[in-house]
């Protein structure tokens, strides 16, 4: 068999947002219009953030454009915010990803930190609850753009996150046991974002280490809590099954420029964002943990991959 | 058949449609050009200009016994000796001889040897194969008599018929034509260096050289082993990894471990310098590429690219020329520079626009296919900082500059380039710390040496007064004396 070869990076961009399409037509399903807009949205702020300060810098604006990282970028962003946040919210994200997460770093390959997830944080901290505000039920188009864009007095029932849910709901009732703890919707769109990442696998344009050791974590930690007490913990099918597990171990955990880049380092890296994903949605005061985890996790790179050199030939 | 193969590289069909492959005889070139510049040194020329000189005769020895004789390729009249340009990146001009042909391919007197090679002693046989100008046919150029010669305790020794580059086809086409010179050389060599078996390597998609040698090998200390067709394999100390499961250290030489790799253009050569009496003034030469046809050419050294490639029927368009092949080769600027001893293959293609190099996003693809173990997206980066005491760290001398990375980077980065680079950095940096070192241990010791002859003087001085001070106190005493001897005649002298 010969040795496959990538045409080019931007190529491999393309792949893995290709692959994001079955997760976003899973959350279209189920939400409607509000995510396609999100996506819209975002994508165009960093096409146009990124010439904006590619023209500052005095780089080759198509180039870099064409490369696909930008659009990468936000349409990671603008899946992970709800679906029904103002407009403002994605542009101010996407332009905090570009900008302070990328851009100011050299462009492409040069920043240590995951952008989408840095302008996650941004977003999460500066503005809870718009961040917080999910909507339950499937949006026409018309209903998106006057959410959105906030024209009309729409009713949109809303509502936390179901893993928001179980947080909010285990301090009242105190065992986990009595409430639901099942997400159809989300169960489905985790199983888009696996199908779309098993793609990536087979395409090779990612490689095994991230995603396995990733789950391997969330599984292990889980596991050893919900056995050490069932009343208190979530059971390892639901953090497998709940917020944005899959879209993580496939499609953030993976961004090769901000992960390790050894074999064992790799496997490191994703085995211990599992566990902190596990131990922020627990213990933490948010309801989700992947873009902290992935982010503290980034800052360690530099000092796994110092440590987990392979074997040199003849040393 | 063994495989015990090292992990990484990568396998490449061969890129360019060959009808059949065969050995084509080139025409005698009007003219051939020979660089006098060789691995190691200069070879200073015996000839003059306007002399006429014969095929196979010496025009230029080596002035040490690491060198080489360098023949003339055809007779004619020696035309110049001066600056030529040579396959190069960037046409750079060296000293050679120019010899324009009589068109008559008149010979030096060869003495038809069939006394039995196991005659001659291991000496006679060294100094043949280094008058005959036999060096390493494979690449690198090493003098094939001081690799032989090295090595005390040879138990292996290993024929490397591995084709070193993808699209590159002259060894097997030596393989599938003359199998029985081939193993009379190794034979010889065989003799010279008294290893006790021989493995001759070919990789697995050449079945026809395999069977070509299988049935001219009579011999049962030489085997042919087959091993899985990859590129590098040809590299030798991963050659031996692969057939032998013996991993040369970092830094060290595979003769250190009883075991020394010859080319089989190499063994081909040696039979005809030892047995044919002919010296080195052709090789096998594979042209290929999409503007040519692709084949192979028997030819003589010195011969020009542009009468190569005008036998190759190349096609019309615009082309790029490339030595060596397409993974570890140059881009040879000017067609005029002559085919020297380690050209293997010249690859004519046509001009096509380069793809734009990206950000390395550190997919580690590289690192997949480094045959040695290296990470390059960690060695790039430090590289292009030319931050080289970081690029140490991670291994950078190991590198064999093999281009596996740049062939799978997406972002069309020539890694290799970075890092052969880097490598020259570091040793250009190395030199000039060890004059900073030289530099500061001299003063260091000026200033002790200053430090010591002060104290010295001190201890002197010190010794000198002492020993004055005792003459002083000597004289004192015997002037004491004196006075008191005075003192007493005085005395006895008032008594009276």
């Amino acid at each position: 068999m010969t040795t496959p070869i990538f045409s080019s990076t931007s190529w491999m961009m393309r792949q893995v947002i290709y692959a994001l399409s079955l997760g976003v037509m899973a959350a279209y399903y189920f939400f409607g219009w509000g995510v396609l807009l999100q996506i819209v949205l975002g994508v165009i702020t960093a096409i146009v953030i990124e010439s904006a300060f590619l023209a500052f810098r005095g780089r080759d604006i198509i180039s870099s454009i064409s490369d696909s990282s930008a659009i990468l970028t936000a349409t990671l962003l603008a899946i992970s915010i709800p679906s029904i946040a103002l407009w403002w919210v994605v542009i101010v994200g996407v332009s905090f990803s570009i900008i302070f997460g990328k851009q100011l770093y050299g462009g492409l390959g040069n920043n240590p930190f995951n952008p989408a997830m840095l302008g996650y944080v941004f977003l999460l901290i500066s503005y809870p609850l718009q961040m917080s505000t999910w909507q339950v039920d499937f949006l026409s188009l018309n209903h998106a753009l006057e959410a959105v864009f906030n024209l009309g007095n729409i009713d949109v029932i809303s509502g936390a996150t179901k893993l928001d849910e179980v947080k909010n709901g285990l301090s009242l009732v105190g065992s986990i046991q009595q409430l639901e703890i099942q997400s159809p919707s989300q169960a489905w769109i985790n199983a888009g974002f696996l199908l779309g990442g098993l793609y990536l696998l087979f395409r090779k344009v990612i490689s095994w280490h991230i995603p396995a050791s990733f789950l391997i974590g969330i599984v292990i930690s889980s596991m050893l809590l919900w056995m050490s007490n069932v009343d208190l913990y979530l059971p390892t099918q639901n953090h497998l099954m709940l917020g944005g597990t899959m879209l993580g171990a496939f499609f953030i955990a993976t961004d090769p420029v901000s992960a390790s880049t050894t074999p064992k380092g790799r496997i490191i890296y994703g085995f211990l964002i599992g566990v902190l994903i596990v131990i922020i949605r627990t213990f933490g005061g948010y309801p989700d943990g992947i873009a902290f985890a992935v982010l503290l996790m980034n800052m360690t790179v530099p000092l796994i991959d110092a440590y987990t050199q392979p074997k040199v030939f003849g040393q | 058949m063994a495989d015990y193969s090292f992990n990484g590289g990568i396998v490449i069909k061969n890129p360019y449609l060959v009808d059949k492959v065969g050995i084509i005889q080139a025409s005698l070139p009007t003219k051939v050009v020979l660089p006098l510049q060789q691995l190691g040194g200069q070879v200073k020329p015996c000839v003059s200009i306007g002399g006429y000189v014969l095929v196979g005769q010496v025009i230029a020895s080596a002035k040490d016994s690491f060198g080489v004789s360098i023949h003339a390729s055809i007779s004619g009249v020696v035309l110049s000796i001066d600056k030529q340009i040579i396959a190069h990146q960037s046409g750079l001009k060296s000293e050679c001889i120019t010899i324009e042909s009589d068109g008559k391919d008149k010979w030096i007197d060869r003495k038809n040897n069939h006394v039995d090679f196991l005659h001659y002693s291991t000496e006679v046989l060294i100094e043949t194969i280094q008058k005959s100008g036999i060096v390493g046919l494979g690449g690198a150029g090493f003098p094939t008599h001081v690799k032989i010669d090295k090595v005390i305790d040879c138990h292996t020794l290993i024929i490397n018929g591995t084709e070193c580059e993808p699209g590159v086809m002259c060894d097997d086409a030596l393989m599938q034509f003359h199998p029985r010179e081939i193993i009379r050389g190794v034979e010889i060599l065989l003799h010279i260096c008294g290893a006790k078996r021989v493995i001759i390597a070919i990789e697995d998609d050449k079945q026809a050289a395999y069977h070509a040698l299988l049935m001219f090998n009579h011999n049962d200390r030489i085997s042919i082993n087959q091993i899985p067709t990859k590129y590098t394999s040809g590299a030798e100390k991963l050659l031996i990894k692969a057939l032998l499961d013996v991993e040369i250290p970092s830094g060290g030489f595979a003769v250190d471990k009883g075991i020394i790799c010859q080319n089989i253009a190499t063994a081909k050569a040696v039979f005809d310098a030892v047995i044919s009496h002919r010296p080195l003034v052709s090789r096998i030469v594979t042209v290929t590429g999409d503007g040519v046809r692709p084949n192979n050419f028997e030819v003589r050294l010195g011969a020009s690219f542009e009468h190569l490639i005008s036998l190759a029927s190349p096609n019309k368009r615009m082309h790029n020329y490339r030595m060596g092949g397409m993974m570890m080769g140059i881009d040879v600027a000017d067609i005029n520079a002559p085919i020297g001893k380690t050209t293997s293959a010249i690859f004519v293609n046509n001009q096509v626009q380069k793809p734009v190099i990206q950000e390395c996003i550190r997919c580690g693809q590289c690192s997949e296919v480094c045959p040695v173990g290296l990470l390059p997206q960690q060695l790039y980066w430090h590289a292009k900082s030319k931050n080289i005491e970081k690029a140490l760290n991670y291994n950078l001398p190991d590198c064999i500059e093999c281009a596996c990375c740049d062939y799978v980077c997406p972002s069309h980065i020539p890694l290799a380039s970075y890092f052969s680079f880097a490598k020259a950095l570091g040793k250009q940096q190395t030199r000039e710390q060890d004059k900073i070192n030289i530099a500061r241990e001299r003063f260091e010791y000026r200033e002790h040496r200053l430090e010591r002859s002060k104290l010295e003087r001190a201890q002197m001085m010190a010794d000198k007064k002492k020993v004055l001070k005792e003459k002083m106190a000597k004289e004192q005493s015997q002037k004491q004396k004196i006075d008191e001897a005075t003192q007493r005649v005085k005395q006895a002298k008032d008594k009276r």
